[in-house]
């Protein structure tokens, strides 16, 4: 696939240094925090719209499949090459071209991490309310393929309800604006269909990011239960009592058995479950509403309630919880990450049944939830040395795809489809909704270049289907 | 090609007798800017909305898809119309559980039966679309209809977690979920949202629900003209409690009525504070508010804060059939010179969504061709110069054939034109009302 005259002409467009093909170089680029592993053929570092857009229009010249990728944070395969082709590494287009607090804007490129561009605006006022766990690396470009979440979505919403605008790179090499810096435009919601796309319509290259003014106050309760089951009921109890959280976590025994044992946080590690709860608005109200929060955690036989009122207090209440994936990680040599997510109100019986699919296949699963909207994060720790370790891991993932589709639940709350979990999609959709899905894919991608064998499954007979449109 | 009574009597079959309508008398209280329908079908559930459709499809006959018709007057003139499909009957609430915050209702259930229901659980959909409120949630979906509280609680693109929809192709389908959170395949359900009718029919959706704020309050001003733009500035920026910031120049304050009102003379604005949060913090805001917008302002209270909200959503509403109405987006800081372009105008009323930067003017009725063709020139130039767009969402047919309807450009139409194709290949959908 790959060839001198190839290379050349990449290395026209970006510069010669921005150009990868060593193995060495070319392994880096193969994986991302997935099980996924896809070797590219090349790697190209572009710095602008016009860059993309050039090695994109050579991609659909040659017929070369194309991955877009950011810092690699990606949880379910979606950044990486799993047919080779050309990885479309974004990292120098970094920039925030233009804040326009005025109109709550921020125009960037993809290559912003997200918490740069939040310290960036803090001073100001101003925040984008995305914040992904992985907010510390991951980056806009990323954050607006998968339709990022993170703890404050409880609250805020999705990417999609914060992006006003897009520049994208067609898989055609065209270049297209869509959606405006204003609200609602006319027409079809190109915007709402590229967000979360997971980079098989095209590349973003330039974002209109809606930014919205910080509250004015914000406190944390942690409560320590010894039934997890009790954390589930105390966020009912709350959300009916009308309190709108912006973030309602869950943390399990392994969980935080983990971050006690990589990051000493000197929580007991013979509780069951730690419930966070973070308010913000009028400081007039949060006392009250943090002490109904508490005072319900303690009805619920709470071993200990904390509230954290300064912004020390609160980053030492969030600690534990910020580093539970990572101590997770470190806690086993591979670990599947599983992010169904169901109605609020099932939690509690899919709860019960991961417990019993954790005991049949002998594994351990660390469970830490965005609670609040229903999205479970199930770790499944396995070690690869063990023969039988994927398999009963992946066997272990499936069953919790199942419990969720049951339920009226989804199997990828904010993680995406990736490569991992294509298959599972006719859990929770019908022949025909996918088959009207890839009708759309092919709109946008004709040549099926954009990357390929991500979201949707692959082996389906209506692949070409509507392609003629 | 099946003749005309052969579709006819597919259509009866497919609906029975008594929910299909083709007598003249009938059928012209479905017709809509002149054109009048063969047939008026009313499906009783989505698989015969499907039926339909695909019945339709196959015979080539056009299809307008609608609920309680109260937002018809947005679009270009129809072409012909073969066949109007009423959803209204489909008026089921499906699943409730208000532990979820969300609720799945059928495409007819109107917004009024909606609130009711999550008002007995103490939540509400946080959608104030322009108008009456039997307007039906397939409406307020498929126009992307949204009020006042879009400036906190966003618009049905938001709001809208999954829908089910009935193709042309006989098939139903269904997007999204019943999470707030889904990744899980493309975002379709956008796809539907502000889709005119003319990708399918919507016959049920999930969506997003609030609690019913503890407290609110609605504050009036009278701003001079020249202190109105650092005043928006200043509750677009602001931290507080605030649900909605509605701006009316002189025309529209008049129009808007009230006595309780303070009189706002011109050169001046009238501002709409709406507050809403918890109890202590309304309080304490509305001293805020004062110095936040640098004006006096009067707390309205009782009744008359309901039916003041009331009567600011008709303003965004025409007045009457075929009264002209334009909307406007333009970036927050353009508001205040868009209005003043306005309120140059004589009898022009104008009211913003200031921290949305969204505008409604209108001349209070149908407006002649040269004024109507002017003013929205004048609001056009400005909201495209900066980014934004103008449409006329009512006026007289007659007018709405001179004046372009949507806008004078399209970005992408060929895009939109494939995403027509893949979904409703026969062009079936929509009776050339939407863009594509």
């Amino acid at each position: 696939m790959l060839d001198r005259k190839l290379v050349k002409a990449l290395a026209r467009i970006v510069g010669r240094r921005y150009v990868l093909t060593q193995p060495a170089d070319l392994v880096l680029y193969s994986y991302d925090s997935s099980t996924a592993r896809g070797v590219p053929d090349a790697v190209v570092l572009p710095e602008s719209t016009d860059q993309v857009a050039r090695v994109v229009k050579l991609c659909a010249q040659r017929r070369i499949p194309f991955v877009a990728r950011g810092a690699g944070t990606n949880l379910s395969g979606g950044s990486v090459a799993l047919a080779g082709g050309i990885v479309i590494q974004l990292s120098r287009m970094n920039k925030v071209l233009e804040l326009d607090l005025r109109n709550q804007r921020a125009v960037v490129q993809p290559g912003v991490v997200n918490l740069d561009l939040q310290d960036m605006l803090a001073p100001h006022g101003f925040q984008f309310c995305p914040d992904p766990a992985s907010q510390k690396v991951s980056t806009i470009g990323g954050n607006v393929a998968e339709n990022s979440g993170g703890p404050h979505c409880l609250k805020y919403g999705v990417t999609t309800n914060h992006v006003l605008g897009l520049t994208v790179v067609l898989p055609s090499g065209e270049v297209r604006q869509f959606g405006a810096g204003v609200l609602d435009p006319p027409g079809y919601d190109l915007v709402g269909l590229f967000i979360g796309s997971e980079g098989t319509f095209g590349i973003a290259t330039e974002m209109i990011l809606r930014l919205r003014p910080l509250p004015e106050s914000v406190q944390v309760i942690v409560a320590l239960f010894d039934q997890l089951e009790a954390a589930g009921e105390a966020v009912s109890r709350i959300i009916a009592a009308g309190i709108i959280a912006t973030a309602l976590e869950i943390m399990d025994r392994s969980t935080i058995q983990a971050v006690e044992a990589s990051f000493p946080t000197g929580l007991p590690t013979d509780v069951e479950a730690l419930l966070l709860i973070e308010l913000d608005g009028a400081p007039q109200a949060l006392d009250r509403q943090a002490e109904r929060c508490a005072a319900i955690c303690r009805e619920l036989k709470a071993r200990e309630v904390e509230i954290g009122r300064t912004a020390g207090e609160r980053a030492k209440l969030w600690a534990a919880r910020k580093s539970a994936f990572g101590a997770t990680a470190r806690l086993s040599p591979a670990m599947l990450v599983n992010d169904a997510t169901v109605p609020r109100t099932r939690i509690p019986e899919v709860l019960r049944q991961i417990q019993e699919i954790e005991r049949r296949h002998r594994l351990t699963i660390a469970k830490v939830f965005h609670a609040g909207d229903g999205n479970l994060h199930s770790n499944i720790l396995f070690d690869r040395s063990d023969p039988d370790g994927l398999h009963r891991a992946e066997a272990a993932s499936i069953e919790i795809f199942h419990a969720a589709a049951d339920v009226g639940g989804t199997i990828t709350g904010e993680h995406g489809i990736g490569a991992e979990k294509t298959a599972y999609l006719r859990l929770i959709f019908s022949a025909a909704d996918i088959a009207v899905q890839r009708r759309l894919r092919a709109i946008f991608d004709p040549l099926g270049l954009a990357n390929p064998g991500k979201v949707l499954p692959v082996e389906d007979a209506a692949a070409t289907e509507g392609r003629a449109a | 090609m099946n003749t005309l009574s052969e579709t006819l009597n597919r259509l009866e079959e497919i609906v029975g007798e008594a929910h299909l309508l083709t007598a003249t008398e009938a059928v012209a209280g479905y017709a809509l800017e002149g054109q009048m329908p063969l047939a008026v079908a009313a499906p009783g559930t989505a698989e015969q909305a499907a039926a339909l459709l695909q019945a339709a499809s196959e015979a080539g006959l056009s299809v307008l898809l609608r609920g309680a018709g109260r937002h018809l007057h947005i679009g270009d003139p129809p072409s012909a119309i073969g066949l109007v499909v009423c959803l209204n009957r489909l008026d089921r609430i499906v699943e409730y559980d208000p532990d979820d915050l969300t609720i799945t209702v059928e495409a007819g259930v109107t917004r009024q039966q909606l609130q009711r229901t999550a008002g007995q659980r103490g939540q509400m959909l946080p959608l104030d679309p322009p108008g009456p409120q039997t307007v039906t949630v397939g409406g307020v979906v498929a126009a992307n209809l949204s009020g006042p509280l879009r400036t906190r609680h966003g618009a049905p693109r938001d709001l809208v977690l999954g829908v089910r929809a009935a193709l042309t192709s006989g098939e139903i389908i269904h997007a999204g979920g019943r999470t707030v959170k889904n990744v899980a395949g493309y975002d379709l359900t956008k796809l539907f949202v502000g889709s005119f009718g003319s990708i399918g029919a919507i016959t049920e959706a999930t969506l997003r629900l609030t609690p019913r704020p503890e407290a609110t309050a609605l504050l009036a001003a009278v701003l001079p003209a020249n202190t109105l733009d650092g005043a928006i500035a200043a509750i677009a920026a602001s931290p507080l409690e605030i649900a909605a910031g509605e701006v009316l120049n002189p025309v529209a304050a008049a129009r808007l009525g009230p006595s309780s009102l303070p009189s706002t003379p011109a050169d001046s604005y009238l501002l709409c504070l709406g507050l809403a949060g918890p109890r202590e913090a309304v309080a304490h805001q509305v001293q805020e508010a004062e110095t936040m917008v640098g004006a006096e302002c009067a707390r309205i209270e009782g009744e008359q804060e309901a039916v003041i909200w009331d009567r600011l959503r008709a303003l965004a509403y025409p007045r009457g059939p075929g009264a002209v109405l334009v909307r406007a987006a333009l970036p927050i800081s353009a508001v205040s010179h868009s209005l003043a372009l306005v309120s140059a105008r004589p009898g022009w009323s104008a009211v913003a969504h200031a921290a949305q930067g969204v505008i409604y003017a209108s001349p209070g009725d149908q407006g002649d061709l040269p004024a109507v063709g002017e003013t929205l020139g004048v609001l056009r130039a400005a909201a495209e110069q900066q980014g934004g767009y103008a449409v006329l969402e009512s006026a007289p047919v007659e007018m709405k054939r001179q004046l372009p309807v949507w806008g004078t450009r399209t970005p992408n139409r060929d895009l939109m034109q494939a995403l027509k194709q893949a979904y409703d290949p026969r062009e079936v959908l929509g009776c050339g009302r939407f863009l594509c």
